[in-house]
């Protein structure tokens, strides 16, 4: 009876310590790709020095949104930390499901982050943008830029891109050489997402912006706007056919394959273009900030950034791992695991700005220091969404690009309860 | 006495015959109490609290309470404008994709069973489409369609053929998402129209064609009337699974070129999920659940399936 017992206990103890080592400290969300896979590397690193377990539970892209914003709205509490696409924000820090990090900061004796993080890259994460408290700390350093290739450029007298003049000259002569199997210009024109993020460079370089500054007022169809709509659908006109459907990756095959000269495009997409195996274009393509129009260029700003959820139960453990996961030393790897920097100290280290892979940094942080962020709106998913039916169809020319803007200003003013 | 008798005393019998004789009485139950638990968990109380949903306006923010309104969702229904674009694409899709599966896998199904019976093999090569993930298929087809890299395009420009843009025109974007659900579903209505034809008789063939009756006539008197059984559960199931097109969309072409192809699955999905409306969300699904009902037993009135 005793010797049943004991075995029976000893049974139980050894599942209850294979279940102990299976549970996690901290939970993280976060997307799959090089962002994600960064991050879980760092969590591996973090269990081994500081001893805490850090799970990181990966998703796809749309996924991560869906799986935060359910686990916010159901006080779940299975994830402690989120990797945000910074346009999520806003919805995140509205609906409650994101902590204050202010008092969290003042716990360790600190102000807020510090002033090595870019300025740009801090705004982000401050609810309502750069004015609000600290909701979340930026993780990797994204912002769009412009891809070119710079010897074909060359040869139709542009030498470097400043202007979306200077792009489109060169795109139609390029087009026009290529017979239909090459392009001088090439973007993302598959519906919602893709298309609403390489018009909003555009947009903002004519100009333009979806609200006014206190946004009271939607301002979409305008003459900026406009004027925008002009140069995007001369764009289009140059590009392959079929962007109606591309997304960032046929866009980055098509550069890297050398079918078409140039677009914007996401910094991660480097690391692709100087890979031998993966490019033929490897060590042509030339990078820049985004080309102005009326107005100096300004790129989509597409951080990844991390917030601790309100439900989580592990609150401070889960801001420690934030603040090393966000110190330089840890930037700085994450940088060399291929994720773009979020600091200063990181983007100008000799280390790291000498090797050819990192040639793009000085140009990428002018992109970050020169960038907007998309409208702050709760309802950024469901705008963007009405925003990028519009130019979808006047990308694929069911309706005028006139016809598109008083559309979306319709449609956005529905959404938003603005006039 | 058998040894094993002896373990089996008295006193534990009487104690549990109470118990033995409830559950021989309640045997039925028990046995079905697991499945019915499953499905409550599972079917019946989603159902019940999709219903709840829909009639509520519920905030992505969880403390603000759920505000009931009424037929509001519904309502809500009549004037959105992307909802009517999706019912009208689920409607196309549904209508011609369907269509074209059925004469295909009848025709095939027709042609094997007659001339070609022994080709088991083809059979089962006609079948791999269907066994694939949809999710894998749409993959496929992605790489088929792309413009610049796909192999139709490749195969276009080889034959001197002008390029297309296949997903990405607004003209071509739902042939295109028909055309892949028919590659993987065909073989579906073929295996069945396959199993129908195996069952039919033979004399009524024997004595249509001692009098004479033409191997059309024998078609449409006979080999119709016979296998409309079939048919109406063929029809019927790609119709249902038709109606929740999902996996096609969402990789293919995200619902564009300019809204042409997306289709009621993909709104619901966006509304539940990224615009975080799940009440609303609930309306349209309850919508889809009504229509695929209606549509089901008119078609089976219609079939004689009913009785």
């Amino acid at each position: 009876m005793v010797r049943k017992l004991c075995l029976t206990l000893a049974i139980a103890a050894s599942a209850l310590a294979i279940s102990s080592a299976a549970w996690a400290d901290i939970t993280i969300l976060v997307p799959s790709g090089s962002e994600g896979d960064g991050l879980r590397a760092a969590a591996a690193d973090y269990a081994k020095i500081k001893g805490t377990k850090v799970e990181a539970v990966q998703a796809p892209y749309a996924n991560v949104f869906e799986q935060g914003a359910n686990a916010g709205a159901t006080k779940s509490g299975v994830f402690d930390i989120i990797l945000m696409d910074d346009p999520w924000i806003p919805f995140f820090a509205e609906n409650g499901h994101l902590e204050d990090l202010t008092p969290y900061f003042k716990n360790a004796g600190l102000e807020g982050p510090d002033n090595d993080f870019l300025s740009k890259s801090l705004a982000i994460c401050r609810n309502p943008y750069n004015t609000g408290p600290y909701v979340c700390l930026p993780y990797v350093g994204n912002a769009q830029m412009f891809f070119y290739d710079a010897a074909k450029f060359k040869e139709t007298g542009v030498e470097s891109p400043k202007t979306w003049d200077d792009v489109l000259k060169a795109a139609k002569a390029l087009t026009e050489q290529g017979g239909g199997r090459y392009f001088g210009y090439v973007f993302r024109g598959g519906q919602g997402n893709p298309v609403v993020a390489d018009f909003m460079p555009i947009f903002w370089s004519y100009g333009a912006d979806m609200f006014n500054a206190d946004r009271t007022k939607v301002t979409i169809d305008t003459p900026e706007g406009a004027a925008a709509m002009k140069t995007f659908m001369a764009l289009r006109d140059v590009s392959p056919k079929g962007v109606e459907s591309y997304n960032a990756n046929e866009v980055g095959t098509a550069l890297a394959a050398g079918t078409a000269a140039s677009s914007i495009n996401w910094p991660n997409w480097v690391a692709t273009f100087e890979d031998p195996s993966q490019s033929k274009m490897v060590g042509k393509i030339s990078y820049s900030p985004i080309p102005a129009g009326t107005k100096p260029g300004s790129s989509e700003i597409g951080h990844w950034t991390m917030g601790i959820m309100s439900a989580s139960k592990n609150k401070q453990e889960a801001f420690d791992f934030m603040i090393w996961a966000t110190s330089p030393e840890q930037i700085k790897i994450s940088a060399e695991r291929g994720n773009p920097p979020v600091r200063a100290s990181v983007f100008t280290d000799q280390e790291l700005t000498k090797q050819e892979k990192f040639r793009h940094y000085p140009v990428l942080m002018e992109a970050i220091q020169a960038s907007t962020p998309r409208p702050r709106h709760p309802k950024w998913p469901e705008i963007e969404n009405a925003f990028g039916i519009e130019l979808s169809k006047a990308v694929a020319g069911t309706i005028t690009p006139e016809e598109a803007l008083k559309n979306a200003q319709a449609a956005v003013e529905q959404i938003t309860g603005l006039k | 006495m058998l040894k094993s008798d002896k373990g089996t005393s008295a006193a534990p019998l009487r104690l549990g015959s109470g118990l033995e004789r409830w559950a021989e009485r309640h045997l039925r139950y028990l046995m079905l109490a697991p499945t019915v638990l499953i499905l409550l968990a599972l079917t019946i109380f989603p159902s019940i609290y999709m219903f709840y949903a829909a009639v509520h306006r519920i905030s992505p923010n969880p403390d603000l309470p759920w505000e009931f309104i009424g037929i509001g969702n519904f309502a809500r229904l009549l004037s959105d404008g992307q909802f009517q674009v999706a019912l009208r694409n689920t409607a196309i899709f549904t209508i011609v994709a369907v269509t074209i599966e059925f004469l295909l896998g009848l025709g095939l199904a027709m042609l094997l069973d007659k001339y070609i019976r022994r080709l088991t093999f083809l059979k089962t090569v006609l079948m791999i489409p269907m066994m694939l993930p949809p999710i894998a298929v749409a993959i496929t087809w992605k790489l088929i369609y792309e413009p610049q890299f796909g192999v139709l395009n490749e195969i276009m420009f080889r034959l001197g053929l002008p390029l297309q843009a296949w997903a990405g025109d607004v003209n071509l974007a739902m042939f295109s998402i028909i055309v892949a659900d028919v590659w993987q579903w065909t073989p579906f209505i073929f295996l069945l129209m396959l199993a129908g034809l195996a069952s039919l008789p033979v004399e009524p063939y024997e004595a249509a064609a001692l009098d004479g009756a033409s191997s059309w006539r024998q078609f449409w008197d006979l080999t119709i009337p016979f296998l409309k059984p079939v048919i109406a559960i063929a029809l019927l199931l790609r119709v249902m699974d038709a109606l929740r097109l999902f996996d096609l969309v969402f990789i293919l072409t995200g619902g564009g070129p300019a809204d042409r192809t997306k289709v009621l699955s993909l709104y619901i999905y966006q509304v539940a999920y990224r615009f975080a409306d799940p009440g609303y969300a609930a309306a349209i699904s309850l919508f889809v659940l009504f229509v695929t009902i209606v549509l089901s037993t008119w078609f089976m009135k219609r079939m004689r399936l009913a009785e």
